[in-house]
């Protein structure tokens, strides 16, 4: 069983990372861009469905909940 | 009097940290971090580096160390416990305080010497420092401090704010803030003043070094004071 964490910075979590991104995409682009947010992707395989298993795991070691979000996918 | 200085893998203030407590005279010893007797120590220091390689979040694997169930459980019976840069983060991701410390505002790894103004604060390990003024080093990519606004008004509330980043002169004001710090946070402890942690590194202000450091480390001394 494969799944899939995704871990971004919370809304009201200034993202200087993405800011930059930001700036360096627009001057290439040529064109401007309204918000870019940098976040973290996790594929996770298990044997067995576990889904209780997998949010432990994203709640206490993938994120912060201070300042992150996350999300499970399943594949 | 014997302080604990923990290893982890990434640490790589380790060695400064012994230094500053040969220069002061004070018994230390390396800790591995798989270690998990640690009782027999006054003070334990989780020193500088890049725990893990940084990897996931700055400090977020060194906390599932063995030695860190028994920092944890130090600290509740009232040990202190000292995290200087990488130390904060894992102190931080411990839950032993709490807040975040993100990516420095302006991206870059800052490496200069700053000034903080020491507050008035529970800290046990800025006794008698009230309002000074330190110059110390800092050397991190990940010190920018963050708490929502309920827990910021705790932090002034409780006393728990040791030190602001500020000038020469004990002013705090933005233009002194290197990494973006809320408040120009530079370190704090928790409600009993026996956990702190701090982005600044003392131990490379000691000896030779520097004198300010000094002020801190002389204070793990103070073991009568607990």
């Amino acid at each position: 069983m494969k799944y899939v964490i995704i871990v971004k910075p919370k809304k009201t979590i200034l993202d200087p990372q993405g800011k930059a991104i930001k700036k360096v995409a627009e001057r290439y682009l040529q064109n401007k861009i309204k918000n870019i947010r940098v976040g973290k992707y996790f594929e996770v395989e298990i044997d067995k469905r576990n889904d209780e298993l997998i949010d432990k795991l994203a709640k206490n070691v993938l994120s912060n909940e201070v300042i992150e979000d996350f999300e499970v996918l399943k594949e | 009097m014997k302080v604990g200085i923990v290893r982890f893998l990434g640490t790589n203030c380790d060695y400064d940290c012994k230094y500053a407590c040969d220069a002061l005279g004070i018994e230390s010893e390396f800790l591995w971090h798989e270690r998990r007797d640690i009782d027999s120590f006054d003070v334990i220091i989780l020193p500088g580096g890049f725990s893990y390689g940084d990897y996931l979040r700055a400090g977020s694997l060194a906390k599932f160390s063995p030695i860190m169930e028994s920092v944890k459980d130090f600290a509740k019976k009232g040990g202190r416990v000292i995290g200087i840069c990488n130390g904060f983060q894992i102190l931080i991701e411990s839950g032993l305080l709490k807040g975040a410390l993100l990516k420095n505002k302006n991206l870059r790894f800052i490496h200069k010497e700053i000034y903080l103004r020491v507050e008035k604060s529970r800290c046990l390990f800025t006794k008698n420092l009230d309002d000074r003024i330190l110059k110390l080093p800092i050397a991190h990519a990940d010190g920018n401090y963050f708490c929502d606004d309920d827990y910021l008004k705790y932090l002034q509330d409780n006393e728990m704010i040791v030190l602001r980043y500020s000038d020469n002169g004990g002013n705090v004001e933005d233009k002194c803030n290197p990494n973006g710090s809320l408040y120009n946070i530079a370190g704090i402890c928790n409600e009993y003043g026996n956990v702190f942690g701090l982005m600044p590194h003392p131990e490379r202000s000691v000896g030779d070094l520097g004198k300010d450091g000094e002020l801190i480390f002389s204070n793990f001394l103070r073991a009568s004071d607990v």
